[in-house]
């Protein structure tokens, strides 16, 4: 007599937005290698974008469903409306990088002699075939409710990424990304699979619910090496100093729409998933994991900034400028608070349209130079394509924290989380690091705006391509950034109501 | 059954992912860097595989396997990457990796 096979219960309904990503993903790489090659850009990024957006509706049903939080696939996954606003806030990102990616080119040729053209043409399927993966995986992340989950998630997203930078196989600076991206990005996960053991040895167990319960019994030093060893692991991927080594390097040699991407939606998803971990899997080490990451917000801080000053090229730039807006994204966790939480997840919309946005207005100057962008071939830019540098005079503004730009709000929200915490201290770090920003934002919207008589009445080198996809992004982005300003009530309820079932310790 | 017990594996795994993060810091080969990243995602398998047997609990077993998995797939990535590079005459060097640099 043999027990019948129990087949775990499922629930499809809250698998839906990654499985419909992951559908469209395989759909669009089966369908695309039988087309003719005029008709796979078009292809392929329409059921991209048609995907995601799929992907965000069904997230948004969800999410007008749940009112209380479950979780499944044994407590391994969650159902609750913070993952769902996390799905949405990816699938949102992603869209925008479909239009920033649509007709990307790196100028005649690649660093190998024998191709005649470097093109993103001729690898458009997978790439955003691996853009759909990525942003499945984050959907996937940010569901995790287990360390194996947490592992897998980040990982699957990690390799996707890892590829994406090195799409252009014909360049040495994109392979190079690619692989730097790869080595310390794999360095930071197994130092975050070796937290994860400790954290299970302590525990007695891998999701977050039965690791807080477990905490008590537990060996407390396994417990609290292991929480601090992943809480590195998740500080590479968001790119938080002393562990942005990478960022950098990688964010300059990845293809410029790819950088958009992974600029903000990898903070996205590992910040709202490190929201949840701490909050639910170690809600009694408060103490110690408010400070540590208190501490590494300082550091981000401080060195994104001064980093920041001594760049030329506008990529570098911006990518310690993400550097640093790592540390004020971990400012709203370090403070441990209700309203921490709400800020955080306000900052995060605002944050990445204004840093999709600016990457986009880099790629578009990329594609009309052939060249990397420094602050130099910059000169001139506000009178050849004046909405491109208006919009990014706009991020540039919104990055330090003006208005018109909702990341005022978002800052705002951000040092009052953190001085109802009674952190007086950082919100001065704060206040001093967005001081020290206004220096390299406005020497962006100087560059632009310089350059001498002839740059102002004639552009060089003929009209610009047009490219009304990433043209139709900056509006977007743009639009985005400023909304968050003007209307922020519907944003902070669906912050709020998204951590209503979280309970904060401070 | 009497073996070694759990301090045993843990400091032999402590000691696997202190040889894997010093070769990663410290190698030039981009290959060898690999073979460092999975000797570190091994060490925690074997710290995953300790708890389990100590536990008596199956999730560090499920957890260990999917790492594997995992580490395949990113040393695919890496190798073809290497690979790439090497057609195009780069030389394989992390040192010499500065074409991004400012």
């Amino acid at each position: 007599m043999t027990e019948p096979l129990r087949h775990p219960d499922i629930d499809w309904a809250a698998l839906a937005p990654v499985l419909t990503l992951l559908g469209t993903a395989c759909f669009v790489l089966l369908v695309g290698v039988f087309l003719p090659r005029g008709v796979r850009r078009p292809f392929a990024a329409f059921f991209a974008a048609a995907g995601l957006v799929a992907a965000g509706i069904v997230s948004g049903i969800l999410f007008a469903l749940d009112d209380e939080a479950t979780t499944l696939v044994r407590d391994s996954l969650a159902r609750d409306r913070l993952a769902e606003l996390g799905q949405i806030f990816v699938a949102g990102a992603g869209l925008l990088a479909v239009g920033v990616a649509y007709f990307e080119s790196r100028g005649p040729r690649g660093d190998d002699p024998r191709v005649a053209e470097d093109d993103w043409r001729e690898r458009v399927v997978e790439g955003y075939v691996l853009l759909l993966t990525a942003v499945a995986g984050m959907a996937f992340f940010v569901q995790a409710n287990s360390l194996i989950t947490l592992f897998l998630g980040l990982e699957w997203f990690s390799i996707a990424l890892y590829v994406l930078c090195a799409i252009n196989v014909h360049r040495i600076a994109a392979l190079e990304a690619g692989l730097k991206y790869l080595i310390v990005g794999s360095f930071g996960s197994a130092i975050l699979l070796f937290g994860s053991a400790f954290v299970y040895g302590g525990s007695g167990g891998l999701t977050f619910g039965e690791i807080a319960a477990g905490a008590a019994d537990g060996e407390r030093l396994f417990f609290a090496a292991g929480l601090a060893m992943i809480l590195v692991g998740l500080a590479f991927k968001v790119s938080a100093a002393p562990f942005h080594m990478w960022t950098p390097d990688v964010y300059e040699g990845a293809p410029t729409p790819v950088t958009a991407f992974m600029s903000a939606a990898t903070k996205i998803a590992a910040l709202v998933l490190t929201l949840r971990l701490l909050l639910t899997a170690f809600p009694g080490e408060e103490e110690l994991w408010t400070i540590a990451i208190a501490v590494i917000a300082t550091i981000s801080l401080a060195w994104g900034n001064i980093a920041a000053l001594t760049q030329r090229s506008v990529k570098r730039l911006l990518a310690y400028s993400s550097v640093s807006h790592a540390g004020f994204l971990l400012m709203p966790i370090a403070a441990g608070n209700a309203l921490g939480g709400r800020a955080l997840l306000f900052y995060l919309v605002p944050y990445a349209a204004l840093s999709i946005g600016s990457f986009a207005v880099v790629a578009a100057r990329e594609r009309e130079l052939a060249a990397d962008v420094t602050l130099d071939n910059l000169a001139g830019f506000g009178w050849e394509r004046p909405f491109h540098a208006i919009a990014m005079a706009v991020f540039m503004f919104g990055f330090i924290g003006l208005p018109p730009a909702g990341l005022f709000l978002g800052k705002f929200y951000v040092f009052t989380a953190v001085y109802e915490r009674g952190w007086t201290w950082l919100v001065i770090v704060g206040v001093v690091a967005t001081v020290v920003s206004v220096a390299y934002y406005l020497a962006v919207v100087r560059a632009m705006y310089s350059g001498s008589a002839e740059l102002r009445t004639a552009p060089a080198g003929g009209s610009p391509p047009r490219d009304w996809p990433l043209t139709t992004t900056v509006f977007g982005c743009l639009v985005l950034a400023v909304a968050t300003l003007v209307v922020p009530d519907p944003l902070v309820d669906l912050a709020r109501d998204s951590l209503a079932f979280l309970s904060f310790p401070f | 059954m009497m073996g070694p017990g759990i301090a045993s594996y843990l400091v032999v795994s402590v000691v696997l992912f202190s040889i894997g993060a010093f070769g990663v810091l410290i190698r030039r080969s981009p290959l060898i860097v690999l073979l460092a990243l999975e000797i570190m995602l091994n060490a925690g398998n074997l710290a995953l595989l300790a708890f389990a047997r100590h536990l008596g609990d199956g999730d560090g077993h499920v957890f260990a396997l999917a790492v594997m998995v995992v580490a395949a797939s990113e040393a695919v990535i890496g190798l073809g990457l290497i690979v790439a590079m090497s057609r195009l005459r780069v030389e394989l060097d992390v040192d010499k990796l500065t074409t991004l640099r400012g």
